[in-house]
């Protein structure tokens, strides 16, 4: 409990860091919002105004202060280019980054796992070779390049969808999980290579083991003993792994969601970053820090619920 | 019908460019009920004769020769699923480090109870666990149902050895190996664990190949005693007749590095 405690307060002060750092950044980095509004022939009068009017001449502190009090309170500010609530933007793209971002991780895992686990029961064959051989090849292949490969076969030579089609999730369900599937399955397959070759080597690390051999003389299978007894352990450090993959496929979606042309939050960062819509980039860099936050606080609970030596050293 | 009847037995290594032969010649056989007690330094052969009665060698990379007669059915000649039908059912083994052959990450219970469920698959979860804590209280452990529900961490290693026991017992079997199972324990628990193995060998009538680098060990438990040497068999024969009347050159200067206890 103790723990969880310290874990949470951690928490709060890396967020505290990562919103001034972004909140700074925009101070820094050239490039004027009420330029950008109102274009570079604008009037230096009119963009005083705007500026004033945006509240752009406080001073940085008190424009940093009063912000973080806003957001603290869930208002994020307005877009500038949208002009929608930051906080509702966020929520209407959200689902979809998040939905593809899952359906990843489900690829990954179940893919992964019994992909490995076969390898390793037929270790230094020629079945595991090839394997080897293939992993590491799929492993150095961007997701975005396979994205367009995937829409080249799937959408062009098997016409199995229509490229660049999208349907919102609020619309049909079922058909948005469908178009999120190619995505999905550009970022998993290079995620679920690395996995494939951590996985493997754990296991075999593991199998090497003693209460392996204790396992065999029960009379278990080769696939029982890997499932029931080395999986779990060869998974310990898998969860980390995962866990920052899970912050790796947001990032990575950004790009992927323009090849596939999915109106996701990747989309939103990147028009408002050449916007300097600077409320829309602070409140999805926040939002991306806690998902990394939470993800890394899941892994520890979960650490700790596979590994009980762990439990006891508090 | 003997029990265990092994014949011309040994294994021959092929990790290597030339082969190696590390066992050779190797003939004993234990009765119903009885406890072999085989003796020899490391590399001796003695662990390699054990995991291949258990059915435990790897398969590739070595061969083995002669034959091991289990219940008058050849080991080394049944296929993989005739042999995992006696492993864990008939044949059971401890080993000697009870940390590491238990599971870090699996509580105590489901690993006690493992080997009904790979062969008693019509016995219910209820059953499997009455049958778990039954044979933990039987190898001494009283509070069983804490030990149930521990992990191995949390036991201390005297424990860690019964519950091996206790997991090994599960099933009944007719054949208990134990490859050094007292020497990574201290003096007192060790005399606590032989005497568990005397007493399941009589309550039982269980059989029992007792594997130590210990003489006096050997001597304690064993009702017969096999002495090997660089993979060849030295003598075999009752423990009385082994330790009063040794014939062999080897096994006098190994009863006379028994370190003796004036009074």
């Amino acid at each position: 409990m103790k723990y969880f405690f310290r874990k949470l307060i951690s928490m709060l002060l890396t967020l505290l860091a990562v919103s001034f750092i972004v909140f700074a950044a925009f101070a820094v980095i050239p490039g004027d919002a009420a330029v950008s509004r109102l274009g570079s022939n604008a009037t230096e009068e009119s963009v005083a105004a705007l500026r004033a009017e945006m509240g752009l001449d406080r001073p940085f502190l008190e424009r940093y202060l009063s912000w973080l009090g806003d957001c603290v309170k869930g208002d994020f500010g307005t877009s500038i280019s949208y002009g929608m609530p930051v906080g509702q933007l966020i929520l209407d793209k959200l689902p979809i980054t998040l939905t593809m971002t899952v359906l990843s991780l489900i690829l990954t895992v179940g893919l992964s796992v019994p992909i490995a686990l076969l390898m390793c029961k037929y270790a230094r064959s020629r079945f595991d070779r090839s394997m080897y051989g293939l992993n590491q090849f799929v492993m150095s292949i961007p997701a975005f390049f396979l994205g367009i490969l995937l829409t080249w076969f799937f959408g062009m030579v098997l016409k199995w969808f229509r490229p660049g089609g999208y349907v919102s999730y609020k619309k049909d369900f079922g058909a948005f999980l469908g178009y999120l599937l190619l995505p999905a399955i550009a970022i998993a397959i290079p995620k679920c290579a690395m996995s494939v070759k951590l996985l493997r080597s754990a296991v075999l690390t593991e199998a090497d083991k003693e209460y392996v051999r204790t396992a065999y003389s029960r009379g278990m299978s080769t696939m029982e003993v890997l499932y029931r007894h080395v999986l779990k352990n060869a998974l310990i450090p898998l969860i980390t792994f995962w866990g920052m993959t899970v912050a790796d496929m947001i990032a990575g979606s950004i790009v992927v969601e323009q090849v596939f042309n999915i109106p996701g939050l990747g989309r939103i960062l990147l028009t408002s970053i050449s916007r300097r819509d600077y409320p829309v980039v602070e409140g999805i860099i926040l939002l991306i820090a806690v998902v990394v936050l939470l993800v890394n606080f899941l892994v520890d609970i979960l650490y700790r619920k596979v590994d009980p030596r762990l439990e006891d050293q508090g | 019908m003997k029990l265990l009847e092994v014949v011309d037995f040994g294994i021959e290594f092929h990790d290597h460019d030339r082969p190696e032969q590390v066992v050779e010649g190797v003939n004993f056989s234990l009765e119903q009920g009885g406890i072999l007690g085989i003796v020899g330094e490391s590399g001796s052969g003695k662990s390699m004769t054990a995991l291949a009665i258990a059915g435990l060698l790897p398969r590739k990379k070595l061969k083995k020769e002669g034959h091991i007669y289990f219940e008058g059915k050849d080991v080394l000649r049944m296929d993989r699923t005739e042999l995992r039908e006696l492993q864990g059912d008939e044949i059971c083994m401890i080993f000697q480090e009870p940390q590491s052959c238990l599971n870090p990450v699996m509580r105590i219970g489901p690993q006690v109870e493992e080997a009904l469920r790979v062969h008693r698959k019509e016995m219910s979860a209820e059953e499997r666990r009455a049958r778990a804590l039954e044979r933990l209280r039987d190898v001494e452990l009283t509070d069983a149902e804490r030990v149930y529900d521990s992990y191995p961490h949390e036991l201390s290693g005297g424990m860690r050895q019964r519950v091996m026991i206790a997991a090994a017992m599960v099933g009944s079997p007719h054949l208990l190996i134990a490859d050094e199972p007292t020497t990574a324990l201290d003096v007192t628990v060790q005399a606590q664990i032989i005497q568990l193995l005397k007493r399941l060998n009589e309550d039982e009538k269980l059989a029992i190949l007792f594997i130590s680098h210990d003489l006096s060990l050997i001597r304690q438990i064993s009702h017969s005693v096999l002495v090997m040497q660089h993979g060849k068999l030295v003598e075999s024969g009752p423990v009385e007749r082994i330790f009063e009347d040794p014939q062999e050159e080897y096994t006098k200067n190994l009863i006379a590095a028994i370190p003796k206890v004036k009074l």
